[in-house]
């Protein structure tokens, strides 16, 4: 079935969100269970119904998500077992199931349609345009929303020039991170006079808790193949890399089958469209290297090469892959492409800042309501993200920080909570856009641990190159970790800081540069907890164990007996309606009781 | 094209790497990872220096920067010189064993700290074993594992196959972080031992027989004298020209 076809009144069609989070929550049982039910009971409904499983619709924290168009109904949380109600109810007499519709937890009302859910209301969704909508496997859904338009567009009317000037001028800046103007680079490579050219996708997304591009090659993969064809003929490339992160399989799978279709299209191969332009992609799978997102590991690993990056004192558009001049941008920035061609740059620029245009996708993670993915436009607040869309903190807890751009990005001060977020404020304040990761932290968060959690990360995943980030990384962590184990010294900040500042401009890529950005900015918006940890042998937020000592404070205890339940290590006694205590000897320090009181009456010494 | 490096004004080809140029200038960058023989590999990052051009002012490693435009190079900044001492510091405390690092902690004022030194170590990690190796022909030795646990070695810390046992790597090493034990006949390196050939005039190793073998395999053909030293070699050869010119 195609697109119209679903658009018409008298069909109805069930997309079962088959994203990431949706399929881990058991979404495949769901869409089974569907389409079992309609093969059998199919011919009783007044209407005709499909189902379809799509991309993420980014609600990860309610999935499994089903949306039944065109009713404009949205689902939550929906097991196999809730089939038969909505097949019942729904599918069959037109009615709502109300115990599967979103209630806001601070109002109690229910939704019908997740657009008006202030998860949804504020994003813009351009590079997530399809996702949550369309089938990625079938290539006709994508060219039921203008899919391949702006491909036509281009192949009919518009020289190689004109596409890099109307890329220019949107203003479209690289979305891996370092923000490079993708126009400009494109113009860098069309430039050279050396032949073959290449394009490459960047699609080696490993920053932890991070997933827009995974979303995107799985629920879209159309979209990134299109902005690599326009690419391919701006720069006069032959042939082009998507490489995906080896553990992507449901992503190397969607584009494989896409690459097929869009080959049996005539949208890839000899000849595009009869215009006389051929071009090809190929898929690489990664090695499992965090560093190979950088870019010129990324082609060292195309190439066979370990995934080790160089000085790129030559940029790979003059000499890439295999020598030749190549341009790599990363999923997002392609996905894109197509938008800025159908919708002219003017108006897809529209959104944005000064300097940073257009939208941005977020995984939004951690001490947050709505955990999930999000694209909003460039400038807006972290505030509108975390309390509006993000739904704010949970359990009554306090927004203490929140760390963007992935394990080498630097961590935001509640203070900060106004400011807009685009590459350049992001900068300014000692962190980083990154690939778009947002990981969000409460007051029951150790500052310094989380420091010392990221320098652990990249200490196993720095290439280990050069000397710098090597030798850097190593001795902050073993700094970090004498920190958290209570034998931190006072001049041990002094020596965090030094090296810090080494990295940043000795190391010999982004990852090095980048490294010391959690020390570096927690050392200047909480240098209070560093002094807390290594002075009074302290930990403020009771994570650090060797330094953390839980009691209950008489007064505030009800006696309700959750934290006694919770314990893991039964180091908690006392009756119900009864003041509890905990017996230090038992104690692992896990912060159960604190995180399960309601009282507030688990307090930190 | 013209440059400029610490006030001295000299004429450079377009690409040429800036620290030959310098080098050519009479300037000395300290390095750690660069030998003449294999160029630069911009892992030790002992060599940055600042470029300018115009206001815009950038950190390059010069064992690896073309020089492209007329631009003026600082070799001394306090930036620069913060950079090296915390290189060296870094690479002493992982390399305590070797010599030229503690000369080198002491050279460039380091001052003593909290830090744990990897008791014992020698290895810098520069990566001239490996390129000595490339070099040789037989890529036998590389640097394994990822980030803090780098190091240098064979396959699966194995005997491998492709060594020749010429020990070129530890001839290039800097600290002498690679192990050769020979005893009369046997040479003993990376896990593997390799039969010793000596010279036939004065006794004296003239390698491995692996080695010679391999050598011999590359000259297809041509037989210099490998049972002779490379001295004894040149008397013979002097030798030989005398009773041609006596003739």
């Amino acid at each position: 079935m195609d697109q119209r076809a679903m658009l018409e009144p008298n069909i109805r069609t069930v997309l079962v969100c088959c994203g990431t989070g949706c399929l881990a929550n058991g979404s495949m049982d769901v869409f089974r269970a569907l389409q079992k039910q309609l093969e059998t009971e199919g011919g009783e409904f007044q209407v005709r119904t499909y189902t379809k499983a799509t991309g993420c619709n980014g609600w990860c924290e309610k999935g499994p998500l089903v949306k039944i168009v065109p009713d404009d109904i949205t689902y939550c949380n929906v097991k196999a077992s809730d089939v038969p109600a909505i097949v019942d109810k729904t599918l069959k007499k037109g009615e709502v199931v109300k115990k599967l519709l979103y209630r806001d937890p601070k109002t109690k009302k229910y939704f019908k349609s997740h657009r008006e859910i202030s998860f949804y209301t504020k994003q813009l969704k351009v590079a997530l345009r399809n996702i949550g909508e369309i089938d990625p496997a079938n290539i006709q859904d994508y060219i039921a929303r203008d899919g391949y338009q702006a491909l036509a567009k281009v192949l009919k009317s518009m020289s190689p020039e004109q596409v890099i000037d109307e890329v220019q001028r949107s203003g479209l800046r690289g979305r891996g991170g370092a923000g490079f103007p993708t126009g400009l680079k494109w113009k860098a490579c069309a430039s050279q006079a050396a032949e073959p050219r290449y394009v490459v996708c960047n699609g080696d997304e490993g920053d932890p808790g991070a997933f827009m591009d995974r979303s995107i090659m799985e629920g879209d993969p159309h979209s990134v193949i299109e902005g690599m064809i326009i690419g391919a003929y701006a720069v006069g490339a032959a042939a082009g890399f998507i490489y995906v992160r080896d553990e992507y399989d449901l992503a190397v799978v969607n584009l494989g089958r896409a690459i097929e279709d869009a080959r049996r299209s005539g949208y890839l191969g000899d000849n595009i469209l009869g215009s006389g332009f051929s071009f090809d992609i190929e898929i690489v799978r990664g090695g499992g290297a965090f560093v190979c997102g950088e870019e010129t590991a990324l082609l060292a690993s195309i190439e066979g090469n370990v995934g080790e990056p160089r000085d790129k004192y030559v940029y790979p558009t003059e000499k890439g892959l295999w020598g030749q001049p190549t341009v790599i941008n990363n999923v997002e920035s392609w996905a894109n492409v197509p938008v800025i061609i159908n919708r002219g740059a003017d108006e897809w620029a529209r959104v944005g800042t000064a300097t940073s245009k257009g939208t941005k996708v977020f995984s939004l993670v951690g001490k947050v309501y709505n955990t999930g993915l999000v694209e909003v436009p460039m400038g807006t607040t972290l505030r509108e993200i975390i309390f509006d869309i993000g739904g704010g903190i949970p359990n009554g807890r306090q927004f203490k920080a929140v760390q963007t751009g992935g394990p080498s990005g630097g961590c935001i001060p509640a203070s900060l909570i106004d400011l807009p977020v685009d590459f350049d404020s992001l900068t300014s304040v000692g962190s980083m856009m990154g690939s778009g990761g947002m990981i969000v932290m409460d007051d029951r968060t150790c500052m310094v641990e989380v420091a010392r959690y990221y320098l652990n990360f990249l200490a196993g995943e720095s290439c280990g190159k050069c000397v710098p980030c090597r030798e850097g990384i190593r001795r902050m962590l073993e700094i970090l970790t004498r920190i958290c184990n209570a034998q931190g010294h006072p001049e041990d900040l002094e020596i965090l800081s030094s090296l810090g500042e080494t990295l940043q401009v000795a190391s010999l890529c982004g990852l090095g540069k980048t490294a010391p950005n959690p020390v570096l900015s927690t050392l200047r918006y909480f240098r209070d907890e560093y002094v807390a940890h290594i002075v009074e042998k302290r930990c403020p937020a009771g994570v650090c164990r060797s330094m953390t000592e839980f009691y209950i404070d008489a007064s505030l205890c009800t006696g309700c007996g959750l934290c006694k339940k919770n314990c893991p290590a039964d180091a908690i006694s006392g009756e119900i309606k009864e003041v509890h205590v905990i017996d230090q000897d038992r104690c692992i320090k896990c912060g159960e009781c604190i995180n399960n009181c309601k009282f507030q009456a688990v307090k930190v010494r | 094209m013209r440059v400029k490096i610490d006030g001295i004004e000299l004429e450079v080809q377009p690409g040429e790497i800036l620290l030959n140029a310098a080098r050519r200038a009479g300037i000395n960058i300290p390095t750690l990872c660069y030998h003449e023989a294999f160029g630069g590999q911009g892992h030790c990052r002992m060599c940055l220096v600042e470029v300018r051009k115009g206001a815009e002012v950038k950190l390059v490693a010069s064992c690896t920067y073309p020089i492209n435009e007329e631009v003026e190079v600082k070799t001394r900044t306090p930036v620069v010189e913060k950079i090296r001492q915390n290189i060296v510091m870094l690479l002493c405390k992982e390399a305590p064993a070797s010599e030229i690092m503690q000369k080198m902690y002491v050279e460039y004022g380091c001052e003593a700290n909290l830090l744990e030194p990897n008791e014992g170590e020698r290895c810098i990690l520069c990566r001239l074993c490996v390129k000595a190796c490339e070099k040789m022909g037989a890529s036998a030795i590389s640097a394994v594992f990822r980030g803090t646990s780098k190091r240098i070695g064979t396959p699966y810390d194995e005997a491998s196959a492709d060594c020749i046992g010429c020990a070129a790597c530890a001839q290039v090493c800097p600290t002498g972080a690679i192990e050769v034990r020979e005893t009369s006949d046997t040479r003993t390196i990376w896990h593997r031992d390799f039969e010793l050939v000596r010279c036939k005039e004065c006794g004296r190793v003239v390698g491995t027989k692996q080695q010679l073998d391999y050598l011999r395999s590359k000259l297809n053909g041509i037989t210099p004298d490998y049972e002779l030293c490379d001295t004894c070699r040149r008397h013979r050869a002097a030798k030989r020209l005398k009773d041609y010119v006596r003739v």
